[in-house]
């Protein structure tokens, strides 16, 4: 699994890396659908999703939130994701997976700004994130 | 990152001194057994970091409960000006008017012990609990949840759900004025709409406390408290909508920061000037999730007090079930201080803090006028927790005490820690029966995760901020 769960006393943090941006978006969602419990094997039905920041960080939370947001309140179950386009302030992504009246096993409240900063070391983007439980 | 200088001011208090872009001290009340529990933490950097915010007035304090959060920490409060101040949606936290409230029951424990289980199962089945949990038979339409955002406990009042002689045991009446349900998202809508009447997951909780021990006799007894009395406790909030509206103005404020030239030092700090366009905007959304939270803390009293006329028979009135008190945890208001030997306005953040007005206050019910307000510390689920008054020394804390015990543990490692153990049954060892809707929140909320809320509450009263009224001890819990 391409992330780790990070110690934060109050909340939750992961940690996400990837070796291309698109992949580092990729994966956190990923890593929000595990957390989530909103995670599916099989379902195709496709939901597009643009996110728009004023920057890459603000467009990592934003694009993590729609996805929050389609998983908690619409019931969607992620099976893939794939970055279309990204630019800087722009995110344009195809999700994968199927529609449920299932619970989820853990309850987000949303993703945090609280200390993210996205790194390129070695050829790998990382970003730590701050989930509020 | 600064380095951050410490004092120690006096057995409960210790001063983070100005240093680099802090526009004022941090003042942390931690007596020494608090203070190890600080060490470890960015939680002092936290502090420091609201102290760099425009505006601010007085120290950035930090209530002896206080933990590492995000931007603002856990048990952070912080006056800012409303001339020249800001006002932060990180700073209130997303679950907004997150809170407690304490009903009494005229009920002794050795009445209740032998129908416990049959009682907590009903309240299990009752009042829904647990991940993304909704309630259909509270469900209200369109025009009438825009009353619930504007209205509050009031709105459940004059529905009938709840007395309208207890609304002055609600912190604010149970409304927080100047709610705009026009800037409330639809998205917001969407996901609180269904969840009024719902306890949610988490460290959320209900639980049934026996009075044990009776600190203030005088005090207790204007509040209604004898030893050996059943009360509840409830920890709940304003659920997705709350989540929401704070995710919608984050994002705006970021922007705003920006547009408004005012340096962050943490992007999750991201505010407006109080009385900007942005600032109004987002007072005016909070104000109606802090409003579901009242609506919703009120909603479940009522299907508490069902429950038992249901087990015990009667009504409540006979079962002597009132609401003590209900406060909030997570909010943002508009409230006057002496400041400098004038009176200002200013904007309160409290964040994991709660209110502790002194005797002879104005805005305390008349009831409560010799005694003070009733400041609620809820514990962990195995030990204790009490019932304080807010007290005179309250005043240089902005009329702010702790909220509870604090999170010591992160979630990770309670979870590590009770891999292998049987937390029901350890509980159930102490008696105290738990049903919990997810075995995997239970293990994230084992007692040791928190701090002991005794030396917080050792704290709080040391430094004159409340005293103690009476001291509750858990026998029965639904866990979210």
């Amino acid at each position: 699994m391409p992330y780790e769960l990070i110690d934060h006393t109050a909340d939750m943090g992961i940690r996400v890396s990837a070796p291309s941006m698109e992949g580092l978006f990729e994966e956190a969602a990923y890593a929000l659908a595990d957390i989530l419990g909103g995670r599916d094997g099989e379902g195709l039905q496709e939901v597009m999703v643009e996110s728009q920041g004023i920057d890459r960080v603000d467009l990592l939370v934003r694009w993590l939130q729609e996805i929050l947001y389609l998983i908690e309140v619409k019931g969607f179950r992620l099976r893939a994701a794939t970055i279309q386009g990204l630019t800087e302030t722009l995110a344009l992504g195809v999700l994968q997976g199927a529609y449920t009246a299932e619970p989820l096993t853990t309850e987000i409240k949303a993703v945090t700004y609280h200390n993210l900063d996205i790194t390129y070391i070695d050829n790998v983007f990382a970003v730590t994130i701050i989930l509020d439980r | 990152m600064i380095a951050l200088k410490t004092r120690r001011i006096d057995p409960f208090r210790i001063e983070i001194e100005r240093s680099g872009a802090m526009r004022t001290t941090g003042l942390v009340y931690a007596n020494h057994a608090i203070e190890l529990t600080l060490e470890h933490d960015e939680v002092l950097q936290q502090v420091a970091n609201v102290a760099m915010l425009p505006g601010i007035i007085g120290p950035s304090l930090a209530m002896p409960d206080i933990h590492v959060g995000y931007g603002f920490p856990i048990g952070g409060v912080a006056a800012f000006s409303k001339e020249d101040g800001i006002i932060s949606p990180g700073g209130v936290g997303y679950d907004i008017n997150c809170g407690v409230c304490c009903m009494l029951t005229g009920l002794r424990i050795d009445q209740v012990r032998p129908r416990v289980e049959k009682l907590l199962a009903s309240l299990f089945n009752n009042v829904p609990s647990g991940v993304g949990s909704s309630n259909k038979g509270m469900a209200v339409g369109g025009k009438e949840f825009r009353q619930v955002l504007e209205k509050g406990a009031i709105w459940t009042a004059k529905k009938g759900y709840v007395p309208h002689d207890g609304l002055d045991a609600h912190e604010d009446g149970g409304c927080i004025e100047g709610a705009n349900p026009d800037a409330v998202s639809d998205r917001a809508i969407e996901r609180g709409r269904p969840q009024l009447g719902t306890l949610g997951s988490g460290n959320h909780f209900l639980e049934l406390d026996v009075v044990d021990l009776i600190i203030d006799s005088e005090k207790a007894k204007r509040f209604g408290l004898f030893e050996g009395q059943v009360v509840v406790q409830v920890h709940t909030g304003s659920r997705g909508l709350g989540h929401q509206v704070c995710d919608d103005y984050v994002h705006d404020m970021v922007a705003a920061s920006s547009r408004h030239d005012i340096s962050l030092p943490d992007r999750q700090l991201a505010c407006a000037p109080v009385m900007s366009k942005e600032g109004r905007a987002y007072f005016g959304a909070m104000a109606c999730a802090a409003n579901f939270a009242f609506a919703n803390r009120a909603l479940i009293t009522f299907l508490i007090r069902g429950t038992f006329e249901q087990v015990f028979g009667g009504s409540f009135e006979r079962l002597g079930m009132h609401l003590l008190y209900d406060c909030c945890h997570n909010i943002a208001k508009m409230e006057r201080i002496m400041w400098k030997g004038s009176q200002t306005e200013v904007c309160i953040h409290r964040k994991g803090a709660t209110r502790s007005l002194p005797p002879d206050d104005k805005r305390l019910p008349q009831r409560f006028r010799k005694t003070g307000q009733p400041v609620l510390v809820p514990g962990d689920m195995g030990r204790m927790s009490f019932i304080l008054a807010g007290a005179k020394g309250s005043s240089e804390t902005f009329f702010s005490a702790c909220h509870g015990a604090g999170r010591l543990l992160s979630r990770h490692e309670a979870k590590k820690r009770s891999k292998g153990r049987q937390i029901l049954e350890e509980l159930l060892r102490k008696d105290i029966h738990v049903m919990a809707a997810s075995r995997a929140t239970l293990a994230e909320e084992i007692p040791e995760a928190y701090k002991d809320v005794s030396d917080v509450v050792d704290t709080i009263t040391g430094a004159g901020i409340a005293t103690a009224v009476a001291r509750l001890i858990p026998f029965a819990l639904v866990k979210g």
